[in-house]
C-alpha cells in the first residue's frame, strides 16, 4: 500500500494537501482502494505519457471544436484534465437515490408553486421567497406538461465537505448545462487512456442520453400520432455554451434551432424549414424562459419566439424544461428543503444541502452579518454578470458595503456556509497535485422517477486554494467515472437491463432555414475570400518581381484588386493618380477586418457562418475551420514586414485552406440539401468573381506588351495559365484567355461551368419542378448559359477605339452579372427567411426585471 | 348603475405588417363591486387566433394573432358592466376612522397566518415599475402615524398627491421613473397611482395597481362628448382582515359607481392595455385611441 507520507520524490506520488479531505486518502494516510489501479496506471504511462495524453485530448478538443466562450470572438478550448474523478461504485448507489429523490422533490414544489401554492398557504414557505424573486413567471402560473413530472431536467452542484459527506451546493432548473461536456470529456477520455478506461469497469453514460431522448418522445406522443418533430433551441453562437447545443443536437438527431427560426401560426409552433413550415412538438429549450416569449415575458427579447406561451398553455407544444423553472435555482430554497421534504414526504431528503441562510429571515439576517466572514454570499436571482461573493475575501470597506447592500435589499439575499471542498488529484505542472473540486450531477425524469446520469461534470480549481469553481474562473474539467464494484457482472447486469426502445432516425434531418441560408453564404464566402486571395497574391509577386512593370499594367492589376474585393474607392479614386507606394492599401485590403470586402472580413463572415452551422460540419470541416481561424489569427503578424519579404507567402496557408474546405465539401459531404446550398453559394460566387475579374481586366484596352502582362497575371490567378502556355493558339490570345476564363466548359473555373452547374443544382431544389413553366432564377440562368456559348469571343475582343474599352464584351459581363445577382436574390427570397426581425408594438423601456 | 364602454385601440402603420401577436387587457373583469354582463372584443382585419383566459391575478387576459399582411390594426371591445351600488359604500358611509391602525396592520401583517394576508404580501414587494425607496417613504410618513387608522392615512396620502402633484400629460411617458415623478411633482393618473403604490410599499403596507375607465359627466345642461372619455388608473390599499380599499389621487376620491375596474396587477406593466410585436410595417406607426363610458336604462 501507497502511503500518504511517501517521500518519494516522484512527480507520480500523489500527496494529498494535508489537511481536509482527500478524494484518494479520504481523512487516512492510506489510498482508498477503489483509487489504486488508476493511480498505478498513471504511474505506469510515467510523466511524459501523461503529458502527451494529455496533449492529444487538448487536439481532440479543439478539433471538435469544444468550446466554452467567455466572450466573443475569444473562445476558450473546454478544460479538461487527464486524470478521471472516481467515485465507488457503493457510495454511487447513495448519491444516485439521494439524487433521485431531490429531483423528485424540486419537481413537486415545481407543480406547487405554479399550481395550488400549498407551500405558501400552509406557511412552508414565506410568501416573500417566492414573490420577490425574478424567477417566478406569473404568466406561466398554471402550465402543466403531461406525464407524471414536471421538472424534465435537473443538475445539482455537490462539495465533499471535511468528513467525506456529499452536500448540494445548489441545483439548476433553468436550463442544466454540463451533461454534453460530461459526455464529450467520457468520449475524449476512453481515446486517450482507452485501457485504463476499460479496464476500471466505468458506468457508460450513453443511457442517460437515451433516456433523455426517450422522455423527449413520449412528452412528443402526447401530442401528436405522428413521427414527432422534437428541436433544441438555443439563444445562438454567442452563448457560452454553444458547443454543447452543437453537440447535443447531433447526439440526440434533433435539429438546432435559434428563437427566429421557429413562428408561431394557427396555433401551433412550426419550425421554417426549407420545404416550408413543419410543426414542432418539443422544443428542448437552452434559452432562459424569460427570454422565451416577447409577447407575454421580456419584451425586448430577440431569443425567443413571439406567442409560443400561449401555444404552450393549449397544449399544443411542449417546452422542457417548463418555462418557469428557472425559480427553482432559487439558492434560498436549500434553507427550507428540509421543511418542504417533511411537507411532501414526511422525511428528512437523503441528500443534505450545504447549510443555507435567506436574509429575508430576521433570524438568518441577523446571523449573516455577524458571520459574514466565513459565508458565501449568493444573490436569490442569479444574473449572468453576478458571481458568489465569498465573504473572506472581502476587506473591511466591502464588507461593509456589502452588509449595507443586504440590510437594503435582504430578500435578495442569500448566504452559504463556505465548505472547503475535497481535494482530488489533478495533472498540473507534471506532477500531480491535490486540487479543490465539485461534481454537477445530472437527471433525467422517466416514467414513474427520475435517471441519473452515472458520472457528471467535476470542476477542479487551477490552485490549491481556489474558491470559485466556475468555467468562468478558469477552472478546469475532469470525466466523472463511476466505478463498478463487481467488473463483468456490474456490465452484464446492465447490459442485460431491457434497453430503451431505440427511436427511429428522423427520416429527414430537416433544418431551419438559417441552416441553409448560413450554408449557402459559407460558400460565397470562402470563394470571395480565395478569390481575393489569389488576386493579391498575384498581384504581390508582381509588384515585387526585378524588373519594372509598366504603369498601365500595375494600374490596371491594382484598380481589379479594388473592383474584385469592391473595397471602393481604392485604387479607382478618378482624378487620383495610382500611389507610388501601393503597399498601405493593398495591406489594408488584406487585414482591415472593418473594411466590408477585405480579406480578413470574408474570413471573418465565414468564420460566423461556420458557427451557425457547426452542427452541419463533420469533424474534419471543423478541424480545417479551427486552422483558418488560427491562420486568420496570425495573418497581421506575418504581413508585419510588409511587402519587402514576399507578402504573398504569407497568403498561402489560407489559399491552401480555402482550399481543403472546398475539397471536403466535393469529397466527403453527402449530397443532401446542405451540400446543395454550400455549393450554389459556390458556384454563383465563384461565376460573380470571374466576372468582375474579368471585366476589371480585360474590358480596359492596353498596349499589346502591357495587355499581354495583364492577361497573364489574370490567367495565373485563375490557375489556367499553363493550360494557356500549352494550347496550340489558333486566334488571338486575347480570345484564348477569355475563352478558358469565359466560356470553356472544361474548366472547373469557367463562368461557364459555374453557370452550368447552378442550373443542375436548380432543377433539384425542393420547389423547381411545380410545372408551370420556368421559374425566374431558370430563366435567368437560361439566359446566361445561352449569352455566353452563343458570343463570339473575337468580335468581344475587339476594342472600341473611341471608348478605350471592349464594349461588347462589357456588356456581356454587365449583363451576366446582373443574372447572376437576381439568380441569388431568387434564391434567397424563395428559399430563405424574410422575415427576421419584430417591433413592439407598445415600447417597454422599462426594466421588466426585477 | 350599468355602464357600456366602448373602448377603440387603432393602428396604422407605414407599410403592411405582415404577422403580429399581441396580448390585451380590454375585458373588464369581475370584481366584488361589478359584474361584466356581457362584452365582445373585435379585431379588423379578421384575427386569425383570438383565445381568452384569465390570468395569474384574476385578470381577462385575450390574446390574438394577425397572420396577413395588414396597414390598420383595430381593436373595438365594448362591455357592458353592472356597478353593485348597493355592495360599494361610499366615502362618507365608511368608517375611515375605524379599522385597523397602521401600527397594528403592519404587526398583523408579519404575524397572520390568515390566507388574504399572505398573498395581500406579495404586493408590498417591488415590482418592475415600482421600487421602495428612502424618497418615497420620507414623502409618505407624515401620514402615517402608528396609532392612525390606515384607510384614514392612505385617504390623506391619496389627498396630499392631488394638491402636491399637477395633472400634465406632456410631463410623463409610460416608463418615467417614480423618483423623476416625485421630483418634477408632475404626471397622469398612472404616475400618481404608482407614486401612492411606491409610498405604502415602502413603508411596508400592500398596495396594487388597478386600470380601469371613469364616467366623465359634462358640464350641467351640456351634451357628453362622444369618444371624450379615456381610461384611468388608481390604487388599491390591503388591509388585514378588512380587505382591499380603493383610492384615486387623479381625483381625490375613493372610486364609487363611476370608476369601472378593467384589470389590477402589482403595476402598469402586469395589466398595460396592449402589448405585443409586429414583423415588418415600417418605421412610423400611429395610434388613436377613443374611450365611450355610457350609462344604460337600469332595469328594475
Amino acid at each position: 500500500m501507497e502511503t500518504r507520507a511517501a517521500e518519494s520524490p516522484d512527480e507520480l506520488n500523489y500527496k494529498a494537501a494535508g489537511s481536509g479531505y482527500d478524494e484518494v486518502y479520504g481523512n487516512e494516510s492510506e489510498i482508498q482502494p477503489h483509487w489504486q489501479y488508476l493511480l498505478d496506471g498513471l504511474k505506469t504511462l510515467g510523466a511524459p505519457g501523461i503529458h502527451e495524453r494529455q496533449q492529444k485530448a487538448e487536439r481532440i478538443l479543439r478539433d471538435d471544436g469544444a468550446t466554452y466562450n467567455s466572450g466573443f470572438p475569444s473562445s476558450a478550448t473546454w478544460q479538461l484534465d487527464p486524470v478521471p474523478a472516481l467515485i465507488a461504485s457503493e457510495e454511487w448507489a447513495s448519491i444516485e437515490s439521494g439524487l433521485q429523490e431531490r429531483a423528485e422533490l424540486l419537481d413537486l414544489v415545481l407543480k406547487d408553486l405554479y399550481g395550488s401554492r400549498d407551500l405558501i398557504r400552509h406557511g412552508v414557505l414565506p410568501p416573500e421567497l417566492l414573490f420577490s424573486h425574478g424567477g417566478f413567471l406569473r404568466a406561466c402560473d398554471g402550465l402543466s406538461l403531461p406525464g407524471e413530472h414536471q421538472l424534465v431536467m435537473h443538475a445539482t452542484d455537490m462539495v465533499r465537505d471535511h468528513e467525506g459527506n456529499m452536500l448540494v451546493l445548489g441545483d439548476r432548473t433553468q436550463a442544466p448545462s454540463g451533461a454534453g461536456y460530461a459526455l464529450e470529456n467520457r468520449t475524449v477520455m476512453s481515446r486517450v487512456l482507452p485501457s485504463l478506461f476499460r479496464d476500471s469497469h466505468v458506468h457508460r453514460l450513453s443511457l442517460f442520453f437515451q433516456s433523455l431522448r426517450l422522455k423527449l418522445n413520449n412528452l412528443a406522443s402526447q401530442i401528436t400520432q405522428e413521427q414527432p418533430r422534437i428541436v433544441i433551441l438555443t439563444p445562438g453562437s454567442y452563448n457560452e455554451t454553444y458547443f454543447e447545443h452543437t453537440y447535443l443536437a447531433n447526439y440526440l438527431g434533433f435539429p438546432l434551432v435559434q428563437g427566429s427560426d421557429l413562428r408561431v401560426s394557427k396555433g401551433y409552433l412550426w419550425m421554417k424549414s426549407l420545404g416550408g413550415l413543419e410543426r414542432v412538438d418539443v422544443v428542448l429549450r437552452r434559452v432562459d424562459d424569460f427570454y422565451c416569449d416577447p409577447v407575454e415575458l421580456k419584451s425586448d427579447s430577440r431569443l425567443g419566439v413571439p406567442g409560443l406561451l400561449e401555444v404552450v398553455r393549449s397544449g399544443r407544444v411542449i417546452v422542457a424544461n417548463p418555462m418557469g423553472s428557472g425559480f427553482l435555482e432559487n439558492p434560498a430554497l436549500l434553507r427550507y428543503l428540509p421543511q418542504i421534504a417533511n411537507h411532501f414526504l414526511g422525511r428528512e431528503a437523503q441528500l443534505s444541502s450545504v447549510k443555507t441562510y435567506w436574509c429575508g429571515d430576521p433570524q438568518d439576517l441577523t446571523y449573516v452579518i455577524e458571520h459574514i466572514d466565513q459565508l458565501v454570499i449568493k444573490k436569490c436571482f442569479r444574473r449572468p454578470s453576478e458571481h458568489s461573493i465569498f465573504g473572506s475575501e472581502l476587506d473591511e470597506p466591502k464588507r461593509l458595503a456589502l452588509i449595507e447592500k443586504i440590510r437594503q435589499e435582504p430578500l435578495y439575499f442569500t448566504a452559504q456556509e463556505y465548505i472547503r471542498p475535497s481535494t482530488t488529484p489533478s495533472w498540473k505542472d507534471s506532477q500531480l497535485l491535490p486540487r479543490p473540486s465539485i461534481l454537477r450531477g445530472f437527471s433525467v425524469a422517466m416514467d414513474s422517477s427520475y435517471h441519473v446520469m452515472p458520472g457528471g461534470l467535476t470542476r477542479v480549481g487551477s490552485q490549491s486554494d481556489s474558491l470559485n469553481l466556475s468555467n468562468l474562473r478558469g477552472a478546469t474539467s475532469k470525466d466523472t467515472w463511476i466505478l463498478a464494484s463487481e467488473p463483468e457482472r456490474q456490465i452484464s447486469l446492465l447490459e442485460s437491463q431491457p434497453l430503451p426502445i431505440p427511436t427511429p432516425a428522423q427520416p429527414r434531418i430537416a433544418f431551419p432555414c438559417r441552416v441553409v441560408e448560413n450554408l449557402y453564404w459559407l460558400g460565397r464566402y470562402a470563394v470571395r475570400a480565395e478569390a481575393a486571395l489569389r488576386l493579391l497574391r498575384t498581384v504581390f509577386v508582381q509588384i515585387n518581381s526585378t524588373y519594372h512593370m509598366p504603369k498601365e499594367t500595375e494600374q490596371v492589376l491594382l484598380q481589379t484588386v479594388t473592383q474584385l474585393t469592391t473595397t471602393y474607392p481604392g485604387f479607382t479614386l478618378s482624378g487620383s493618380p495610382i500611389p507610388a507606394q501601393p503597399e498601405a492599401e493593398l495591406l489594408s485590403v488584406v487585414l482591415d477586418g472593418k473594411r466590408a470586402g477585405s480579406v480578413t472580413a470574408n474570413l471573418n463572415a465565414l468564420l460566423e457562418c461556420s458557427d451557425q452551422v457547426r452542427e452541419m460540419l463533420s469533424a474534419d470541416t471543423q478541424r480545417v475551420i479551427n486552422d483558418l481561424r488560427d491562420e486568420l489569427g496570425g495573418l497581421a503578424d506575418s504581413l508585419k514586414q510588409g511587402l519587402t519579404a514576399a507578402p504573398e507567402e504569407a497568403l498561402d496557408p489560407l489559399v491552401t485552406t480555402l482550399l481543403a474546405l472546398s475539397g471536403l465539401w466535393q469529397e466527403s459531404m453527402v449530397r443532401g440539401l446542405g451540400w446543395r446550398f454550400i455549393d450554389m453559394g459556390l458556384r454563383v460566387e465563384k461565376a460573380l468573381q470571374a466576372v468582375s475579374l474579368i471585366r476589371a481586366s480585360l474590358v480596359p484596352v492596353l498596349p499589346k506588351y502591357q495587355q499581354q502582362q495583364v492577361l497573364e497575371s489574370v490567367l495565373l490567378s485563375s490557375e489556367v495559365l499553363i493550360t494557356f502556355r500549352r494550347r496550340d493558339r489558333s486566334g488571338s490570345d486575347m480570345a484564348q484567355g477569355l475563352q478558358l476564363l469565359l466560356s470553356d466548359s472544361s474548366n472547373p473555373r469557367s463562368v461557364f461551368y459555374q453557370v452550368d452547374q447552378l442550373r443542375k443544382h436548380l432543377a433539384e431544389l425542393p420547389s423547381a419542378a411545380n410545372g408551370s413553366g420556368l421559374a425566374d432564377e431558370d430563366r435567368y440562368m437560361l439566359e446566361a448559359s445561352s449569352a455566353i456559348q452563343l458570343c463570339q469571343l473575337e468580335e468581344l475582343v475587339v476594342e472600341d477605339e473611341d471608348a478605350g474599352t471592349r464594349v461588347g464584351l462589357d456588356q456581356l459581363l454587365s449583363r451576366l452579372q446582373h443574372l447572376l445577382h437576381e439568380t441569388s436574390n431568387q434564391i434567397s427570397t424563395k428559399y430563405f427567411d424574410q422575415i427576421k426581425v419584430h417591433q413592439q408594438l407598445v415600447r417597454t423601456d422599462w426594466d421588466e426585471e426585477l | 348603475m350599468n355602464y357600456r364602454i366602448r373602448h377603440i385601440t387603432h393602428y396604422e402603420y407605414e407599410k403592411p405588417v405582415t404577422l403580429c401577436y399581441n396580448r390585451a387587457y380590454l375585458l373588464p373583469r369581475n370584481t366584488d363591486y361589478q359584474s361584466c354582463t356581457a362584452s365582445r372584443i373585435e379585431i379588423y382585419p379578421a384575427h386569425t387566433l383570438g383565445q381568452q383566459r384569465v390570468d395569474y391575478f384574476g385578470n381577462k387576459a385575450y390574446f390574438f394573432s394577425l397572420e396577413q399582411p395588414h396597414k390598420e390594426l383595430k381593436i373595438d371591445v365594448v362591455s357592458d358592466i353592472k356597478v353593485h351600488d348597493s355592495k360599494y359604500i361610499h366615502e362618507c358611509e365608511l368608517g375611515l376612522d375605524l379599522g385597523n391602525t397602521c401600527g397594528q396592520a403592519l404587526v398583523a401583517l408579519q404575524k397572520s397566518r390568515e390566507l388574504p394576508v399572505l398573498e395581500a404580501r406579495e404586493f408590498v414587494l417591488n415590482s418592475p415599475m415600482i421600487k421602495a425607496a428612502a424618497s418615497l417613504r420620507e414623502y409618505a410618513r407624515p401620514s402615517f402615524a402608528s396609532n392612525r387608522p390606515l384607510l384614514s392615512a392612505v385617504r390623506e396620502l391619496t389627498h396630499r398627491i392631488y394638491t402636491d402633484f399637477t395633472y400634465d400629460p406632456e410631463s410623463t411617458s409610460i416608463a418615467t421613473p417614480l423618483d423623476e415623478v416625485l421630483r418634477n411633482k408632475r404626471g397622469v393618473c398612472q404616475d400618481f397611482a404608482h407614486l401612492a403604490i411606491g409610498c405604502l410599499r415602502s413603508l411596508g403596507f400592500p398596495a396594487r395597481y388597478i386600470s380601469g375607465y371613469l364616467e366623465t359627466l359634462p358640464p350641467p345642461g351640456q351634451e357628453k362628448l362622444v369618444g371624450s372619455d379615456a381610461s384611468h388608473a388608481w390604487f388599491a390599499v390591503f388591509s388585514p382582515d378588512e380587505g382591499w380599499f380603493e383610492f384615486d389621487p387623479t381625483n381625490d376620491n375613493m372610486p364609487a359607481e363611476h370608476h369601472i375596474t378593467t384589470a389590477w396587477g402589482r403595476d402598469y406593466g402586469d395589466v398595460s392595455p396592449l402589448k405585443g410585436v409586429f414583423f415588418d410595417g415600417g418605421k412610423g406607426q400611429k395610434l388613436s385611441v377613443s374611450v365611450d363610458v355610457s350609462r344604460l336604462p337600469t332595469q328594475e
